[in-house]
């Protein structure tokens, strides 16, 4: 669905599409391209829906987070209860039994583990049955795999998905929109059965989708991969895993180009997540970084920084906000304006675009999601209890970034968080506490943050006089499809977008592939402008493919 | 064969996620077993591109016969009437429910968002949310209370923040194999297969409930004792089916020792979340609940409770879910 109008005095050809909704999930999402001779040169992310939950929590019970943050988000909304939970902890200074830490490492694990083949099956590899790729060799196979419904994959895939959230309702009661995690540990008691259940359940699933369908292979020999050479090598080792869905998946992506475009910044950043129960039995903001299991970090132009929350800014210069500020969330605002108003003030988004501010440096979009994890992960330094993996911080340095390289380091994760899980499991003592009753103070700060499925999600909380003073969330979402900030410099997926060729401009599949290799929560909507007036010529269009 | 067409307000898609929990049938048996031609959803993929624009545009000017339109979230009216806080395709999202929802035979409204409002709604309602046809209790909501579906019926609720799969998945199946006539109602549009029994029904607590025998902390303290003296459990206030039939098939929140927090009601989040309200029994003089079993009242009920307690067993005082 585009025009394509020959303008260009050189005789370059500026295309101008306009196509939605693009990707799906949470809240709409328009994207805006500019065209010219098949390679996207602009992009802007429009955030399309605002519902105020900031605004909300104002004048709230401290807890009130617990259960309104989760509702942000039903993808990952064990994430925010996650990171909600640690910001009471670090604002009330709770103490936590190790089993409180260890229960809610193993939910918030499980909540990925469910999204990792619900997102790849539902929501990202069904672009690869689009009609545009039917001359590619396989391309019968990865309709046969992966047509919506009916692929031998993605029945498979899709109803498994539901397998690790079982192991959550056991501690959770429900999946989603528990709130069994309050400050000094969690609501739960469990058994023995409870305890048997859940390994049962978390083994089934790898059996039957991580090893049998997706691997072809083991968990261990997977494990083994610390390059991107090692990755394609392990694809050609033996026929069970050329024939993966994982091994047919890279072989297919990679004859269709998946590997050629989505590179985006290359840098990026993750708060990251799961503690040391040891370490974080008393939670502070401070004592965060050393607690952490899985690392945060931030990788810009090549080079390692550590994180530190003080340095986050939300920029609302072209958002739908007031002003045109850039704050810390803890002096953070949300006061909307008019899209009909704002859009006059050149705002065009409802995200808030994250910055980070690298002291002598300067101030960066960063992306956030499972190739920031890990490529973070990559970074020296590691403690004992703490993971180090330098496969992703090799494929980006090697063979750079791309749609490929950011869906396998989600699917990596399986693996990795797989084992996690079963060895926290292992170590839950049911005969200790999972719970010790804190001192609900009047006043203080508290700043929480985990690794949704889909990047950093982290919470600031201000209570004042036993009430929400002040509330404020920066989602993995906003980093990444936030917009420009006050110096026009792009959002990550903005970038990422340019640069993607478009082989059929009446299906670019190709953009639909870049908007959810980022996972974005929101339902992508595509708009193609002419670059050189501005002007919009396609109608709208609702869509798969772009 | 019953065509589905499924949009998300202003919504979190938990609804959507929960859906694809379900089992029995799975969200593939709907379509493959059970005819249902779902023609479009915002995160999962079937008719697409121009099919599926011009697939919106006949439905809505009713040239394509529509069986059962479903919305999730809430529907936005702001700011100041206008929608613009929730654009769909280049129109307010709240253009589009109001087209679809008079053309479809039947209307299903799937989680609290849609059915009333939900979190979103909380005041200050910064997004002017609202639900399909009530806001919070008051009905009328964004279609009004006498509107009425071409098959003549009102908004089906489905409520629940999210509403268990089992609850969407059945309902559909209901319609789609012609038991339409048999999803009874009631008076805030529920299905009563589902909402006639409370949460409590069923809830491994419900014996310590009997003696009034209280749960006295989080964690291990929640391996004995019932969760509504203390800490705000709405098990005997709310109607589900949340411990007839479990979550994830694993359990339901009451019984993982989270309280209930009455979300297939229309005031949820109750109290507006105001200070000192979240996961504690409001209570007068410090000791009697304010709030007591859904038919009952206060003075009837601590008489009871005063037998109970006199009659309650050793065993009632003990840990029961040990390990």
């Amino acid at each position: 669905m585009a025009t394509v109008t020959d303008i260009s005095p050189a005789g370059a050809k500026t295309l101008d599409l306009h196509v939605s909704p693009l990707g799906r999930v949470e809240g709409d999402l328009d994207v805006r391209v500019s065209i010219r001779d098949g390679v996207v040169t602009s992009a802007w992310t429009e955030a399309a829906m605002f519902r105020g939950f900031e605004i909300i929590l104002k004048g709230k019970d401290p807890q009130a987070g617990l259960i309104v943050t989760p509702r942000i988000c039903g993808i990952c909304g064990g994430s925010h209860l996650y990171k909600a939970v640690y910001a009471l902890d670090t604002a009330w200074k709770t103490e936590l039994p190790p089993n409180a830490t260890l229960v809610r490492n193993i939910a918030q694990a499980c909540e990925t583990l469910q999204s990792i083949p619900r997102w790849f099956y539902a929501l990202f590899a069904i672009d690869l049955t689009n009609k545009n790729y039917a001359r590619a060799e396989g391309y019968d196979e990865a309709v046969r795999r992966f047509a919506p419904f009916v692929g031998t994959s993605y029945e498979v895939g899709v109803t498994l998905s539901g397998k690790p959230v079982e192991v959550y309702a056991i501690y959770g009661g429900q999946w989603p929109h528990s709130s069994f995690m309050i400050p000094g540990g969690v609501m739960c008691g469990p058994t023995l059965a409870d305890v048997t259940r859940s390994i049962a359940i978390l083994d089934y699933w790898k059996d039957e989708w991580l090893e049998k369908r997706w691997l072809g292979g083991s968990v261990e020999r997977w494990l083994e991969n610390k390059s991107w050479a090692d990755v394609l090598a392990w694809v050609d080792e033996n026929e069970g895993h050329y024939n993966s869905d994982c091994g047919f998946f890279i072989r297919f992506a990679q004859r269709i180009g998946l590997d050629r475009f989505g590179a985006g910044f290359g840098n990026y950043l993750a708060t990251g997540t799961y503690f040391n129960p040891e370490l974080y039995a008393r939670p502070t903001i401070e004592g965060r970084n050393a607690a952490l299991i899985n690392r945060s970090g931030v990788f810009v132009d090549g080079h390692y920084y550590d994180f530190d929350q003080a340095n986050v800014r939300e920029d609302v210069t072209h958002s739908f906000y007031e002003g045109s500020h850039a704050l810390h969330p803890f002096e953070g605002r949300t006061e909307p304006v008019d899209p009909a108003i704002g859009r006059k003030q050149g705002k065009y988004s409802f995200a808030k675009a994250p910055r980070y501010e690298i002291p002598g440096v300067g101030s960066r979009p960063l992306e956030a999601g499972p190739l920031a994890r890990q490529v973070v992960a990559g970074k020296p330094g590691a403690a004992s209890w703490q993971d180090f993996d330098p496969l992703f911080h090799d494929a980006v340095t090697t063979v750079g970034p791309s749609v490929l390289v950011r869906v396998m380091a989600r699917m990596h994760e399986a693996a990795k968080y797989y084992k996690l899980a079963r060895g926290w499991l292992d170590q839950l003592d049911l005969h200790e506490k999972f719970y010790i009753k804190p001192q609900e103070l009047p006043d203080g700060r508290g700043f929480g943050s985990t690794e949704a499925a889909r990047g950093s999600l982290s919470d600031w909380i201000v209570i004042k006089e036993g009430k929400i003073e002040n509330y404020q969330v920066v989602t993995p979402t906003a980093w990444n499809i936030g917009p420009r900030d006050s110096r026009e410099v792009n959002g990550p997926m903005e970038q990422a977008f340019v640069g993607a060729p478009i082989a059929d401009t009446s299906d670019p599949v190709e953009l639909g592939h870049v908007a959810r290799s980022f996972d974005s929560c929101l339902v992508c909507t595509v708009h193609a402008y002419d670059e050189k007036t501005g002007k919009e010529l396609a109608r709208f269009r609702i869509g798969e493919g772009a | 064969m019953a065509t589905l067409l499924w949009f998300q307000g202003g919504a979190c898609s938990g609804n959507t996620m929960s859906f694809l929990n379900a089992e029995e049938p799975s969200a593939c048996d709907l379509v493959t077993d059970f005819g249902i031609d779902i023609l479009w959803h915002p995160s999962l993929g079937m008719e697409l591109g121009e099919a599926a624009q011009r697939l919106f545009y006949e439905c809505a000017r009713g040239e394509r016969p529509l069986d059962i339109f479903v919305f999730e979230g809430t529907v936005i009216q702001g700011p100041g009437g206008s929608g613009r806080y929730d654009m769909f395709a280049d129109r307010p999202m709240k253009d589009w429910v109001l087209e679809l929802a008079n053309q479809a035979s039947i209307v299903v409204a799937i989680g609290d968002c849609a059915c009333w409002g939900g979190i979103p709604a909380v005041a200050p309602n910064p997004s002017d949310s609202t639900g399909l046809q009530y806001l919070r209790k008051a009905r009328g909501g964004f279609l009004g209370a006498d509107w009425r579906s071409k098959a003549g019926l009102p908004v089906i609720n489905i409520p629940g923040c999210p509403a268990h799969p089992d609850w969407v998945t059945q309902i559909l199946v209901a319609v789609a194999s012609g038991r339409t006539a048999d999803i009874a109602l009631d008076d805030l549009q529920r299905p009563q297969t589902f909402f006639k029994s409370f949460t409590q029904t069923g809830c491994t607590r419900v014996q310590f409930f009997e003696y009034k025998q209280s749960t006295m902390e989080f964690g291990q303290g929640t391996r004995t004792g019932c969760l509504f003296y203390e800490f705000g459990c709405r098990g005997p206030m709310t109607h589900s089916p949340c411990n007839r039939i479990l979550w994830n098939r694993q359990s339901s929140k009451t019984r993982a020792g989270m309280p209930c927090t009455g979300c297939t009601e229309p005031e949820f989040p109750f109290f507006d979340l105001a200070p000192g309200t979240v996961f504690k029994t409001q209570k007068i003089s410090g000791t009697i609940p304010r709030e007591v079993p859904t038919g009952t009242d206060p003075l009837s009920y601590m008489a009871l409770a005063a037998a109970a307690r006199v009659a309650a067993p050793k065993w009632s005082k003990e840990d029961m879910f040990v390990v």
